[in-house]
């Protein structure tokens, strides 16, 4: 439309200054004729006066010369408009300005034409600047793009979790720093490249050829992967998705690989599974005491009333040593997990070594040993549970006095050392090898000397571990030279 | 048929009562309190049949009956106790002598049941 009504303006314009010439030519024409005429006339005429003659032709002479000028002046006329359009056109592409060409005060057709092009090129303008909208809102959502795609990107680089992604040639399209620290490949150089060239783990390889290969009939797939061996094997969870295209979904253009880091979980799993065997393992031992001796009863197998009575001695000790057993498991589990809040008051250290050494002292004197408590006359104050720091002190102090042979001594002692207030007991017992020093806080670890010992569950240590280190924030720690005996001290916050 | 059994458990409650149990029944018994001693009791003088725990300090059950198969001129007969009898690789038993694996808790009556068997002798009471 606008191409046809330029070209209709055109064809006016070219119009109106043909017309404009003839017009100027007829004119000419018509005034040397007249002139030619009336200069003739005297000429034709011999009759008339030569002051007439002379007028004549002087009219003749001038009309001709205003024939001329008029005519050129009415030719001149449009050209010049038509010039200074075009120069003002000119300038304006020069300038690459849009705009008026003509001004408001030219009412003739001349000024209607400009008046038309003004109007188109308006039109032309508001075109224009129309598409610069457009443009600088193009450019707007470009960005706004660039910034959201940064953006997941980001996102997707920052996720703990391994990304990958292969595209349909089997190239690496995007991945993530979690990825490449699993893998210990560069990002930057990665990119684009076949996933052989970046990854060596064969295994890992198959699994995304075969998602490559079935993706259409399995399109998701969590499968494990373990990443080296021995005790620095890590356990992957691989969660593997295809990506499907096409009208009919009927090709995998993609294979998304998400690894997430499972060697904690399946860490924890076996020491639940562990802890488990051990705490049957535990129970089991009582309890075939007990049933080998109470069918030893059944069977008649006591030769006297006295061996009947040992008998029934030992199923009454492994009852009450199952149910201290299970009343530690349970203990254990209960603390390990939070069940029983710690109460926690400032309370003297001595107070409840007073009391430890009171409930220790008879049983102790069963076996001939000494217990000498040597207590500050100052009373350290901790902040602590009572009943829970009672229990742990009473491990530790009874510990000693199972493992020290008759005529022996415990010595329990407390005192301030660097800020925190420390519990002291050592005993001139059998000791501890130096192999098993580092485990006797192992739960159900017993060294070799004490599975020997009767009534051992191989949870009193690991309790007081828990009780002072992760309730109280303090620490136990344990010199022992075999034969010798063992020193336990434990380091509490002191009060101030 | 003086029958001689050696049995080794860190247990002292469960070796006096299978001891018990088998004296009672007229055999003769050594008491070994872990695989070492089971060891060097077994090959100063060696028994007719051996009945040990699995797990015990130092030396396990297995390798106790394991030691023996090769230092023994005959091929020692064994019943294997255990706690965990669900975690015994019976793959490492297949060469060895074991001709009962017996779960703790477990019946003295069928021990006893079960050496005689394997002994070839009738029940002594």
């Amino acid at each position: 439309m606008v191409a046809a009504a330029g070209g209709w303006t055109v064809w006016r314009l070219w119009a109106v200054i043909e017309l404009r010439r003839v017009a100027a030519v007829i004119l000419l024409f018509l005034g040397v004729g007249v002139g030619l005429h009336l200069l003739m006339d005297p000429l034709r005429g011999a009759g008339q006066p030569s002051t007439a003659k002379a007028m004549t032709l002087g009219a003749g002479l001038a009309l001709s010369v205003l024939g001329l000028i008029g005519g050129f002046l009415i030719a001149r006329l449009p050209k010049e408009r038509i010039d200074g359009v075009t120069d003002h056109l000119e300038d304006m592409v020069r300038r690459g300005a849009v705009g008026m060409v003509v001004s408001e005060a030219d009412a003739d057709s001349l000024g209607r034409l400009g008046h038309a092009i003004n109007r188109y090129l308006a039109f032309v303008k508001d075109q224009v600047d129309q598409s610069h909208m457009t443009a600088k809102e193009r450019q707007i959502q470009l960005k706004v793009l660039e910034a959201e795609k940064r953006h997941v990107e980001a996102v997707i680089h920052a996720i703990s979790d391994g990304v990958l992604v292969m595209d349909a040639f089997g190239d690496l399209v995007l991945t993530n720093a979690a990825a490449e620290r699993i893998f210990g490949f560069t990002f930057d150089v990665s990119l684009r490249k076949p996933v052989e060239e970046v990854i060596r783990d064969e295994p890992f390889l198959e699994l995304l050829r075969e998602m490559h290969e079935t993706g259409l009939v399995v399109p998701h797939r969590t499968v494990e992967w373990v990443q080296g061996s021995g005790e620095n094997a890590q356990v992957w969870r691989v969660i593997l998705n295809t990506v499907v295209e096409g009208r009919k979904r009927d090709r995998v253009s993609g294979v998304v690989a998400v690894l997430h880091d499972v060697t904690k979980e399946k860490e924890i799993a076996r020491m639940k599974s562990d802890f488990v065997s051990n705490v049957s393992h535990e129970l089991k031992a009582p309890l075939a005491s007990i049933k080998a001796y109470v069918e030893m009863l059944v069977d008649g197998e006591a030769a006297d009333e006295a061996e009947a009575k040992e008998f029934l001695g030992v199923i009454a000790g492994e009852t009450d040593r199952l149910g201290r057993l299970i009343e530690n498991i349970l203990n254990l589990s209960r603390l390990e997990s939070g069940l029983i809040p710690a109460n926690k008051t400032d309370l003297a250290v001595t107070e409840i070594l007073r009391d430890v050494g009171d409930v220790m002292t008879p049983q102790a004197a069963k076996k001939s040993i000494r217990i000498e408590a040597d207590l500050a006359p100052v009373f350290f104050h901790v902040h602590a549970d009572r009943d829970l720091l009672y229990q742990a002190v009473l491990n530790v102090v009874s510990n000693a006095v199972k493992y020290t042979p008759e005529g022996g001594k415990v010595s329990i002692s407390t005192y301030l050392e660097n800020g925190s207030v420390v519990v002291h007991v050592a005993d001139t017992g059998c000791g501890i090898p130096p192999e098993d020093i580092d485990r006797v806080f192992e739960k159900f670890y017993r060294s070799r000397r004490s599975a020997r010992a009767v009534g051992g569950t191989g949870l009193g240590l690991p309790l007081v571990k828990h009780v002072v280190e992760t309730i109280h924030g303090g620490r136990v720690t344990l010199e022992s030279r075999a034969g010798k005996g063992s020193v336990f001290r434990i380091f509490l916050p002191a009060v101030r | 048929m003086n029958c001689k059994v050696l049995v080794a458990d860190d247990d002292a409650f469960i070796t006096n009562v299978v001891a018990r149990k088998l004296q009672n029944a007229g055999l003769e018994v050594i008491v070994a309190v872990d695989g070492q001693e089971a060891y060097e009791r077994a090959a100063a003088e060696p028994p007719d049949f051996l009945i040990t725990d699995l797990q015990m300090p130092g030396m396990s059950g297995l390798e106790l009956c394991a030691r023996l198969t090769v230092e023994l001129p005959n091929p020692l007969p064994t019943i294997l106790l255990t706690a965990k009898g669900f975690e015994i690789d019976r793959s490492k038993i297949g060469s060895l002598p074991i001709l009962h694996v017996m779960t703790k808790p477990f019946s003295p009556r069928e021990l006893l049941a079960n050496v005689q068997e394997a002994l070839g002798i009738g029940a002594a009471r």
